[in-house]
């Protein structure tokens, strides 16, 4: 495995914003559209064949052209408050170890152009409705950081949440990213959109990513133009429309009443028990030849 | 400490050899463990080594195949009179890549391979009784050229590779030239041995190497086959009819199809 770096761009303490693909892609949508925003350049890759499996060959006359993997690039941009470094993953890997090893990599470029912050971004399953304004849940790596995260905008801290306590999991690398930061030293935290339990895992949301997005461009004091998010947001909350329409009237009004706070606390249990009700519906509205989304 | 994740029991004695690799998972027609196979047969291959399972499989237990318990393997032989090395293996489930590396360490720096040769079967809606075509890839454009000579006919693909494909991508990392050898199989064949696929395989391998195999036995089960399938036609119409279409290039549906496969794999694998 080998991280290429095609440039040594000069970076100021940059902070790194790391992005991979998961629930309603929240974290990906998030990542990549700052990036996108600020005009970030690409200056390097982890190779990836060590890591994911080949998704595509192309033959040309007997000749075997190209073979392509899932990316995992870096790109960089310097700005005046904070110059930024991301990296972004296609797939996440499948695996403890590849996991490791793959953050191991992500954070030796991090230290190796002195970054000291790290942000990830991904998202929380909540007993929210569709159009509502989804918040963001933090999870700091250190103590102290609490604090300032206390002073963000539209964000809640585990405790905050009913019925979690102080506790929770972070799966994939958003969660694994941050813990190995620590290990090494580095500030870092998670920041996951609030995405309804009933929408399905697979359609992107990027309503929430907005909501990611309005706090971290705050934290990292830049003003980008979010229109075409919010544009696709409510493109995407039309057809969450739709489909909520086609949710049986039982189950409709128990997802108000858990809106509304009247069945609380509204435990881990709970959400998954919910969530299989609505996946189940999801199956047998397909089996019945209906795709709602 | 890391262990190595393969076992080599000998370093056999060639002198740059061509590797040939045959598949024994989705084994189409059984040409790639059969031509492996034969070659073992004919040539006395010596096993000389092999990769290790663990990593590569899933061993929470064991396959039952033909009532025998079966476990994954990935064997080298050595084929000195020949100067062929010979790799046998079931395709990894995990950590591919790794696995297509060992192999080309073992090949590369333990019998100083010079090239590589990966047989498969390629289902196809043709009848057995059409010429077959054998397609290659190949991961070098001279090396391609070389191979084209004997009759192989390029291939154009875009889409999911297969594992061969994979391992010659990984050899050209290495810059070992290499080529898969693609034999077009009858769709009803696929999961039975076709002989004349490994015959059009073991003549190519004959010219490449002058190898001087000799091929008659495969003749035998080519003609026993073709008689057996001959006298299935003339019994039933309505296979003789599927055949038909075949032969004029018309395709079959989805449900002719599993029924014409359903009766060739009744009457050469059940009824031998």
């Amino acid at each position: 495995m080998k991280v290429r770096l095609f440039k040594e761009p000069e970076l100021e303490k940059p902070v790194l914003i790391c992005g991979w693909p998961g629930i309603g892609n929240i974290g990906l949508i998030t990542v990549d559209t700052l990036r996108i925003r600020v005009s970030a350049e690409e200056f390097g890759e982890i190779e990836s064949w060590d890591f994911f499996y080949p998704r595509k060959i192309k033959i040309e006359e007997g000749l075997l052209v190209d073979l392509e993997f899932p990316s995992n690039k870096f790109y960089f941009k310097n700005l005046l408050e904070n110059d930024l470094i991301f990296f972004i993953g296609e797939e996440q890997p499948r695996g403890d170890q590849k996991a490791y090893r793959i953050s191991e990599s992500v954070l030796d470029v991090a230290i190796n152009f002195g970054c000291q912050r790290i942000f990830t971004s991904g998202a929380a399953v909540a007993p929210i409705h569709h159009q509502m304004k989804p918040r963001v849940w933090a999870v700091p790596n250190k103590g102290y950081l609490i604090d300032e995260v206390r002073r963000y905008e539209n964000t809640v801290l585990m405790s905050d949440i009913e019925g979690r306590g102080d506790q929770g999991y972070i799966t994939g690398l958003n969660g694994l990213l941050i813990g190995m930061a620590k290990e090494r030293g580095l500030e870092a935290i998670c920041l996951m959109g609030e995405i309804p339990l009933y929408i399905p895992h697979s359609l992107p949301y990027p309503k929430a990513s907005k909501s990611v997005l309005e706090v971290l461009t705050k934290i990292l004091g830049i003003k980008i133009d979010l229109s075409r998010l919010e544009k696709w947001a409510q493109e995407t909350e039309k057809r969450i429309e739709e489909f909520y329409q086609q949710i049986p009237t039982e189950m409709k009004e128990r997802i108000e009443r858990l809106i509304k706070t009247e069945e609380k606390p509204f435990t881990e249990e709970d959400r998954k028990r919910f969530v299989k009700e609505v996946e189940e519906f999801l199956k047998r509205s397909k089996e019945d030849g209906e795709v709602p989304l | 400490m890391e262990r190595s994740p393969y076992e080599i029991y000998q370093i056999p004695n060639l002198q740059n050899p061509s590797l040939i690799v045959g598949w024994q998972t989705q084994d189409v027609g059984r040409l790639g463990s059969g031509v492996i196979n034969f070659l073992n047969k004919k040539f006395g291959g010596e096993e000389v080594g092999r990769i290790k399972p663990v990593d590569f499989f899933s061993l929470g237990g064991v396959r039952i195949e033909n009532d025998v318990a079966r476990v994954p393997e990935s064997k080298f032989f050595a084929c000195k009179k020949n100067n062929l090395l010979l790799f046998k293996s079931d395709e990894p489930k995990d950590e591919w890549y790794r696995f297509l590396d060992s192999v080309l360490d073992v090949a590369q720096y333990s019998c100083k391979m010079k090239d590589l040769y990966t047989v498969n079967g390629n289902p196809s809606l043709i009848p057995h009784t059409w010429p077959r075509r054998i397609l290659t890839v190949f991961n070098h454009p001279e090396f391609g050229r070389d191979v084209e000579k004997y009759g192989l006919l390029g291939m154009y693909y875009e889409g999911p590779p297969a594992m061969s494909s994979f391992l010659l991508w990984v050899a050209k990392r290495r810059n070992i030239p290499g080529a898969s050898i693609w034999v077009d199989i009858p769709f009803y064949l696929a999961p039975l041995k076709d002989p004349l696929a490994q015959k059009k395989v073991l003549e190519f391998f004959n010219q490449k190497f002058n190898l001087k195999i000799d091929l008659r036995e495969l003749d035998l089960e080519i003609r026993d086959q073709n008689e057996k399938i001959a006298r299935l036609r003339e019994k039933d119409s309505e296979i003789n009819r599927y055949f038909n279409l075949l032969e004029s290039g018309i395709g079959l549906d989805g449900e002719e199809q599993l029924k014409l496969a359903k009766q060739i794999y009744e009457l050469l694998e059940k009824r031998g």
